[in-house]
């Protein structure tokens, strides 16, 4: 015994250099390690990086002026809540994800940072509902001012406080989350954009001189700005102006196809996300307590799969009219049953498994038998046809915008493929290259990194790691 | 191996349990026979004693260990444990009470979580029952790291970082979280190899001396039972065939069976030479059980008796083709298990020996 002890403890004080890894760790490193999964990622990014920064990349209105001899940020103004959500999310997963690789007190620092940022803007929302013309005169001032103050709260933070907060990083990761739907709520509240929306007003100041200074964004379009104020600016080729062009109604297509990526990302997310929780439910229950229960789901299940689901999304957007949410939750309502099958099969497995009878044996409820020790174990398929899930979702609004039933005024891919074929048979190039060509990378991105997860995961290309 | 003395009230009274697994076919599944994986197992365990149970591979000793802690539901018996019928409790009064029974399993691959690191593997059963939390809970699994041979170093690390000897002590250590009185302890050594296999021995045996947990201690062979038990009960075909104090039992077998399984124990230290022993014939299916003594197929004792008996008491079986002459008793009618001539407690299932 005691060789083994000496042995254990040399080798454990080589231990601290490599940190612990977790077998999804290796699973998401193999992943990645290859080239197309890695590429399908850059463009998957890319496409994140335009769903969350769109009206800073493409925006008819500056992102700073001075107009009449006053600074302002029209950008900043006429931002909409779902801009500044996705905006605080973004930041929120980034420091998230951080969180287990940083130091004590840069995870003070960020918590603070993230209470600086709630307490200016808490104090603007209470200010703008009683004085009105405060936050019209100044309101983007102030969105600038609070979050100058909440960096340098925070640099201060990095610079003055050693403290040391015993947390462990899952309370950390509670504490971000809490902290950021704060954010969330209390930004949203001050968030009111000017009802009526004229995108060539600063166009028009700049033309009468009004206008001493602008940064305008790289693309100065947004997405639904028809160029009213230019005669003949619909369907124009590309050209140094309007880099992929325009569309029917003369609205830029960069711009169109830069903020579609909000659609296709939320439709592919959003409806896998609700096909997942539900085939997790159905099927988990199926698996665990199998017999009855089991075959009942079946039957369930096989009803589900004979539904059709193209028809169905047609006829309801017929009836209840155009919705992204409806497209949603249809699409994730029909697809659930692939999902449902893979966690039934994974926990029936699962549930003679030594570690879950040990589970059992150690008197643990079922809630952490089920989510804590079968779950995640029986997820890893799951993930696999997700991002297959997630590209047939986007096809399936592609598709229904192609064929007309797609929203009705937000820019998305499948709308502008549509057009591309006009009246009387013209074929206008630019409006069938560019999205086509984004479906298709989006599509093939998602079943790149599917197939990437599948050859990670299985078990005969490893060795080693997964036993 | 321990100083606990053996009278009193039993901690663990195990009476006619059976498991029956069944037999599936056809479209609509219907249930064309059953394994009898445990028919009729009874054994009773003193607190702070070990009993060995030995068998072949298959011959339903995991299921036996796996029954009695309701991991698999029983289809006939009882288990009483402090002379309370286990079987009874519910919810959560029975997840109360399993805090006092563990399993250390067979297989060290698939009996840690690989999602969850080895602190939350052995911290969490403490936390769930209330034994501690916090920076206490953190203390309690490095000290059980520690005391079962591994670097408290490694709560933060995931059960692939290990080896199958490691993680089996991980498995020990997770047992051992929940301070129980009982732990069945499935071949927790026989994935290791031998230098491993007396380090987890001894330290199973020190452990029981110093917390008074009684095992149920399963094995294939008896050369690792030998060392650990106070008694040992032989299993064949899901039935004890013979039991008796671990002394007793090897040095006057009195099953057929158990001579054959002591004849393939590696002689080590002095004792009476055996002649090997070897089985003819596959371990009969336990789905159809042959008539009869389940041994009897396989039996050289029965062999033996028949040659010199009458014509009328033997009768003819076929064994893989070859015409085997043995008693028409043992082809018939099912031994039961009774006191035997040797120490009281000495019981074996077999008609020929007496
Ligand atoms: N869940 C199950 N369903 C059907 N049959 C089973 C099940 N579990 C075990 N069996 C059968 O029950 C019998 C006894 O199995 P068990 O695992 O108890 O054997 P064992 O004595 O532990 O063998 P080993 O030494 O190989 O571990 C075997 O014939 C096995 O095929
Ligand atoms: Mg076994």
């Amino acid at each position: 015994m005691t060789s083994s002890t000496a042995t254990s403890v040399m080798t454990g004080a080589k231990a601290p250099a490599a940190r612990p890894r977790s077998l999804m760790a290796i699973v998401l490193r193999d992943t990645v390690s290859q080239l197309g999964a890695r590429l399908a990622v850059a463009w998957i990014g890319l496409l994140i990086l335009g769903a969350v920064f769109g009206p800073f990349i493409a925006n008819s209105f500056p992102l700073i002026a001075r107009v009449d001899g006053r600074w302002e940020s029209p950008m900043w103004r006429y931002l909409v809540p779902t801009d500044v959500v996705l905006l605080v999310v973004f930041i929120a997963t980034i420091i998230l994800c951080g969180v287990r690789q940083m130091t004590v007190p840069v995870k003070v620092g960020i918590v603070i940072w993230l209470l600086a940022l709630v307490i200016p803007l808490a104090l603007w929302a209470v200010l703008a509902r009683d004085l009105s013309w405060y936050r019209h005169e100044y309101g983007t001032g102030l969105v600038v001012i609070s979050l100058g103050v909440a960096f340098g709260l925070d640099l201060a933070v990095l610079v003055l406080v050693p403290l040391k907060l015993p947390l462990s990083s899952r309370q950390w990761t509670i504490l971000g989350l809490f902290a950021a739907a704060l954010t969330g709520i209390l930004v949203l509240h001050p968030v009111k954009p000017p009802t009526t929306i004229i995108y060539d007003q600063y166009r028009e100041l700049g033309r009468a001189g009004r206008m001493q200074f602008s940064l305008p964004a790289p693309v100065p379009y947004s997405p639904t700005d028809r160029l009213r104020d230019q005669p003949d600016a619909q369907l124009l080729a590309p050209d140094t102006r309007h880099w992929m062009g325009t569309e029917i109604n003369g609205a830029d297509v960069f711009s169109r196809m830069i903020h579609a990526s909000r659609v296709a990302l939320a439709i592919g997310f959003i409806a896998t996300g609700i096909a997942i929780v539900a085939g997790c439910a159905v099927g988990g229950v199926m698996g665990y307590f199998s017999g009855r229960v089991d075959m009942l789901g079946m039957r369930l299940l096989e009803i589900f799969e004979a539904i059709p689901t193209l028809f169905l999304l047609i006829s309801c957007v017929a009836f209840f009219g155009r919705s992204l949410y409806l497209v949603m939750v249809i699409i994730g309502l029909t697809s659930w049953s692939g999902y449902a099958r893979f966690v039934r099969a994974e926990f029936l497995r699962l549930r003679n498994q030594d570690f879950v009878l040990a589970a059992i044996a150690a008197g643990l409820p079922l809630r952490s038998v089920l989510f804590r020790h079968m779950l995640p174990n029986g997820l890893v398929p799951v993930l696999v046809s997700a991002s297959f899930g997630v590209a047939s979702a986007i096809l399936s609004e592609s598709v229904l915008s192609f064929l007309g039933l797609g929203l009705i005024d937000e820019p998305s891919w499948g709308d502008l493929l549509n057009q591309a074929t006009g009246q009387g048979g013209t074929f206008t190039w630019w409006l069938a290259v560019f999205p086509g060509l984004a479906i298709f990378l989006t599509v093939f991105s998602y079943n790149l990194i599917g197939e990437a997860l599948r050859d990670a995961l299985d078990p005969k290309l490893r060795d080693g790691a997964s036993d | 191996m321990s100083q606990v003395p053996a009278n009193g009230r039993p901690l663990l009274e195990v009476d006619d349990l059976r498991t029956y697994f069944p037999v599936r076919r056809g479209v609509f599944l219907r249930t064309v026979g059953h394994v009898k994986a445990v028919d009729g197992v009874s054994f009773s365990i003193q607190p702070g004693r070990t009993l060995g149970l030995v068998g072949e591979s298959g011959c339903g000793k995991s299921t036996v260990g796996r029954t009695l802690l309701r991991l698999i539901p029983a289809t006939s018996g009882s288990v009483r444990y402090k002379g309370e019928d286990f079987f009874s409790y519910r919810g959560e009064e029975l997840r109360k009470l399993r805090r006092q029974m563990q399993i250390v399993f067979q297989d060290p691959v698939s009996s840690l979580n690989p999602r969850m690191t080895v602190g939350n593997i052995i911290g969490e059963p403490m936390q769930v029952h209330g034994l501690a939390s916090g920076s206490g809970r953190d203390e309690m699994v490095a000290g059980l790291l520690e005391r079962v041979g591994l670097d408290p170093a490694y709560v933060t690390r995931y059960p692939h970082e290990f080896s199958g000897g490691q993680r089996q002590r991980i498995g020990i250590a997770r047992a051992l979280a929940l301070n129980p009185n009982f732990i069945v302890c499935d071949e927790a050594v026989s994935a290791l190899d031998v230098s491993i296999q007396s380090q987890i021995l001894n330290l199973l045996g020190d452990l029981q001396k110093e917390r008074g947990i009684a095992y149920l201690f399963i094995a294939h062979n008896l050369a690792v039972v030998e060392h650990i038990s106070d008694d040992v009960a032989v299993m064949y075909l899901g039935r004890i065939v013979e039991q008796a104090s671990a002394r007793d039992l090897y040095s006057n077998p009195k099953h057929p069976y158990t001579m054959a399984l002591l004849s393939a124990v590696p002689e080590l230290n002095p004792r009476p030479r055996r002649r090997r022993i070897v089985l003819p014939g596959e371990v009969p299916s336990a789905v159809n059980p042959p008539g009869g003594c389940p041994f009897h197929p396989r039996c050289h004792l029965t062999r033996q008796a028949a040659s010199d008996a009458d014509a009328t008491e033997t009768a003819e079986i076929t064994v893989g083709g070859t015409k085997l002459r043995v008693l028409r008793r043992c082809a018939e009618e099912m031994p039961v298990l009774e006191q035997k001539q040797a120490e009281p407690g000495h019981c074996a299932a077999c008609w020929v020996t007496k």
